[in-house]
């Protein structure tokens, strides 16, 4: 595993969230199916679409859901988006939210899966500053979402819990060869 | 409410804190629990870098204030947000109940905003009819139970699941268990559907972006992406502090906040979010709300405006001994500890800084861990000077410090009466175990030393000076309790340098250092006193000045300089006296290199670090140089760095209690260490730990690092 990469994952699985490692678009949806217990929020993502992962998550059975998420997000029980990049230092992925199916795939559901090509993956959070530059002159509108690990909250007596209003479940699957640009998600 | 009434109400407050041991326990805890991931987050950071990186950022943000606030709001405007600028809380919720009536809104949904608890908008918004809900797990608890938070980033911190599954249980209606696991499940649950059902979503920011003016939450629960995305109105609430020329800086403040903060390395979201967004079938309305209440009047405060670089991570609480005994609610008014001091006085008048002002100890552990290099103590205190110039310092304090310390000759003839009239208690005794009547309440947990008989001024000319060819020849700035009350120490300090070859003077024309006038208020005593010691000590134009008491220490290097900075003449004179003054330790080991010299007994000692040498001075390494290159043993206790709870009058008058409270941890961590002697560098120190241990009768020793150099030349 590149440097890189081992740094993210490390720092990734220090904060609770768990990393895999997938070649395929029929790995991935097994690994979906496995882990998950219900329905999946699937906004629109163009490097999934390319690869024609909804239809490998059909096939391995997985319910999608598409439309509608506001509704539907209460019953879903995951969400699954790809990733702009990701930050080796903290653990950290990238989503480029601006579309609102973005935000509500990866905040309502408990669990949330994130597919990051590991050739995003940059050091720390100043090597991110061009890439966030380039998201705000690329659209006067922008909603920008950095993800480390699950919710958490120490608000009782200082105990550190999982899941309070975001996803209990973060799974961040690399898969290299997906897509190389940072400005894709 | 006259000052009188509002310090006895303050102190039945500190009295109710002091009966709260569970609290205290929970504080202490998390203190080391926090140090201990803090010191993790920053592993191979170089973190004053950091932060003078952060401070040099504020401080341009400062001074080109309208510049950056025009350039942010354009470009949100640009992007579809409504920008209003508030002048103060009054009209900051009033524009936000307004926008709230004119949509029809009923409900509001709110993530955490400090801000917003400063103007109160929870309670405007319910005047107005609406319903406001808070969603961060702790925000939601304390407004359960209708208070206020008591920590900026833990706002619930000094609740217990206990309170909190009580209160759940009346939302729920049934009776949940006081397991927080089950817990936090509970407001899940509850709050899930208020995001959706919600007409309103406000929020705080912990950044405003002027270059693409657009704002960031940094946050780990997740509610704040809920509360901005799923109503259809978003309303940020952001003070104009919060503003950062570009994204580089948003990012270097986003670099240090969650590691000072919590010891993560960063939270679990960063939320950026720039204009009107996609929201259902249509677009977001987004209104920032720009804040000042105050903000422009601190920027204009010479004094006090290095306050504003704050980037509210609320580490000063953390550190602090005097929240860790009292807690956020007795430390604190909206904003807690040593910055919440100072941005009280600024947002929410100085009569409600007032108490809090006096009850900060001065040790400046806040100082060493502020993220911005806000230096809060010195602002504190000016604080007090202002304070002092508005209320008084008091009549008695006054008489003492105008008519008696600036006179020397009346000052040091009252203390040698004193050390006559004290014979009754003292019986003899060099320490005084119990005080009659009204000041029994002083002797009730530590003893206090009785004056001495003889003064160290009317001993010295009879000290004989052993030293032929003197390598330096040295000025002692003894300090009043080096001088009255620990004359020994001087002796001490005589034949230790003297052996190392330096001649020592002690010149009589000197006089208290000052700094209990001026942390009393007292600017124009301290002034005076800053005058007769400069020309006092550079009176034979010695090598360098040394000292026994870092507090004299930094007023002798720092503040008769602020002092008289205005004054071109002593100016330069303050500044030569600051270049070659010096704690004894330091110098004993940085010009003379003097510590393999020095031989002493194997005795295992602990080393308590000063508030003042260490944080003041940055003199730590240097006594500990001194203690094991003489051969000793030592064994380093928790926390060696905290504060005794000296503070010099705030243990006789302002705040005995808590400092009675400090006072008995330090003296669990010296003899969790098993040592025979804890070594320190501070007469101050030196009345209040050896006071305590020989008030709990332990056979632990208590001594100056000079004294113990001493015992070594006679072995």
């Amino acid at each position: 595993m590149p440097p890189l990469t081992e740094q993210f994952v490390a720092a990734l699985r220090s904060v609770g969230g768990r990393a895999v490692t997938v070649t395929s678009a029929a790995a991935a949806a097994d690994y979906l199916a496995e882990h998950l217990d219900g329905a999946l929020l699937l906004p629109t993502s163009p490097s999934l679409q390319r690869v024609d992962l909804p239809r490998a998550l059909m096939a391995a059975g997985v319910t999608l859901l598409d439309v509608d998420f506001r509704s539907r997000g209460a019953t879903a029980r995951g969400g699954l988006t790809g990733a702009n990049f990701a930050i080796a230092a903290t653990g950290t992925v990238v989503l480029e939210s601006t579309d609102e199916d973005v935000r509500l795939a990866s905040t309502l559901p408990e669990q949330h899966f994130v597919i990051l090509d590991p050739r995003k993956i940059v050091a720390d959070s100043r090597a991110a500053a061009p890439t966030l530059r380039a998201f705000h002159e690329g659209s006067p509108r922008c909603y920008l979402a950095w993800i480390t690990g699950p919710s958490r909250t120490a608000d009782i007596e200082r105990v550190l819990t999982i899941g309070v209003h975001g996803p209990r479940d973060l799974h961040v699957l690399l898969w290299e060869g997906l897509s190389d640009d940072p400005l894709e998600r | 409410m006259n000052k009188q009434q509002r310090s006895r109400q303050y102190q039945e407050r500190v009295r109710d804190a002091l009966d709260q041991p569970r609290l205290q326990d929970a504080l202490h805890r998390f203190a080391d629990a926090y140090s201990l991931a803090r010191e993790n987050a920053f592993a191979g950071q170089d973190f004053e870098a950091l932060r003078s990186g952060i401070a040099a950022m504020k401080d341009d943000v400062r001074a080109n204030l309208d510049r950056y606030l025009a350039e942010f709001t354009a470009h949100a405007e640009a992007a579809g947000a409504t920008v209003y600028l508030a002048d103060n809380a009054a009209e900051a919720n009033a524009y936000i109940v307004d926008l709230a009536r004119a949509r029809g809104v009923k409900k509001v949904v709110k993530s955490k905003s400090m801000a917003s608890e400063e103007t109160h908008l929870n309670q405007a918004l319910t005047a107005a009819g609406l319903e406001a809900l808070e969603t961060d797990l702790g925000e939601w608890i304390i407004q359960l139970a209708g208070q206020k938070p008591s920590h900026m980033v833990m706002p619930a911190i000094h609740m217990f699941k206990e309170e909190v599954a009580e209160l759940f249980g009346r939302e729920t209606g049934r009776s949940e268990p006081a397991d927080i696991e089950h817990l936090v499940k509970v407001a899940r649950q509850q709050l899930r559907q208020a995001y959706l059902d919600a007409d309103m979503g406000i929020s705080g920011a912990n950044l405003a972006v002027a270059e693409t003016g657009g704002l960031a939450l940094v946050t780990n629960e997740g509610n704040a992406r809920l509360v901005t995305t799923l109503p259809k109105i978003h309303v940020a609430l952001v003070g104009i502090d919060k503003l950062v020329p570009r994204l580089e800086d948003a990012l270097d403040v986003i670099n240090v906040l969650p590691k000072n903060a919590t010891g993560q390395l960063i939270t679990s979201y960063i939320t950026w979010i720039r204009g009107a967004v996609p929201c259902g079938d249509g677009d977001k309305e987004l209104h920032i709300v720009l804040l000042d209440n105050g903000r422009r009047q601190l920027a204009a405060s010479p004094h006090c405006r290095d306050a504003l670089r704050c980037i509210k991570c609320g580490a000063c609480a953390n550190v602090c001994p005097v929240y860790q005994t009292v807690g956020g609610h007795v430390f604190g008014h909206i904003y807690i500890s040593a910055i919440g001091i100072i941005l009280t006085a600024f947002y929410h008048g100085l009569e409600n800084a007032a108490e809090l002002v006096r009850a900060c100890i001065g040790c400046r552990a806040c100082v060493a861990v502020c993220p911005s290099k806000i230096d809060l103590e010195s602002i504190i205190l000016h604080l007090r000077e202002v304070l002092g110039d508005k209320e008084g310092i008091g009549a008695g304090k006054a008489l003492v410090f105008q008519k008696v310390m600036r006179n020397r000759k009346l000052f040091h003839g009252l203390l040698r009466a004193a050390s006559r009239l004290q014979k009754p208690v003292t019986r003899g005794e060099r320490s005084i175990r119990h005080l009659p009547l009204f000041f029994s309440g002083l002797t009730a947990w530590r003893t206090l030393p009785a004056i001495a008989d003889t003064p160290l001024r009317d001993q010295w000319a009879q000290l004989p000076q052993r030293v032929k060819q003197p390598t330096y020849r040295v000025a002692f700035f003894a300090g009043c309790l080096n001088d009255f009350v620990y004359p020994e120490l001087g002796h001490d300090l005589m034949r230790v340098l003297n052996r190392l070859d330096v001649e020592v003077s002690l010149p009589l024309e000197q006089n208290c250092c000052g700094v209990p006038a001026l942390y009393s208020g007292d600017r124009q005593t301290a002034i005076a006193l800053a005058r007769q010691n400069i020309a006092a000590m550079l009176d034979n134009d010695p090598d360098f000045v040394v000292t026994t008491c870092p507090t004299c220490t930094m007023a002798l290097q720092r503040d008769f300089c602020e002092l008289l900075g205005d004054d071109p003449v002593w100016a330069e004179r303050a500044r030569r006296l600051a270049d070659i003054t010096l704690d004894v330790a330091r110098f004993i080991v940085d010009k003379l290199d003097g510590q393999a010299a020095l031989s002493g007994d194997n005795d295992t000692v602990t080393y308590h670090d000063s508030c003042h040498l260490k944080r003041g001075a940055g003199v730590w390494q240097q006594p500990r140089a001194l203690l094991t290159g003489s051969g000793r043993q030592l064994v380093e206790m928790a926390h060696s760095d905290r504060c005794c709870g000296f503070g010099g009058s705030y243990s006789f008058t302002s705040q005995p209690e808590i400092a009675r409270r400090i006072l008995g941890d330090k003296l669990r961590d010296i003899e969790a260490t098993g040592a025979s002697c804890v070594a320190m560098d501070c007469p101050g120190c030196l009345l209040q730990i050896r006071g305590g241990l020989e008030k709990e009768e332990t056979p632990i020793r208590a001594v100056h690092t000079i004294e113990l150099l001493a015992e070594g030349l006679d072995s």
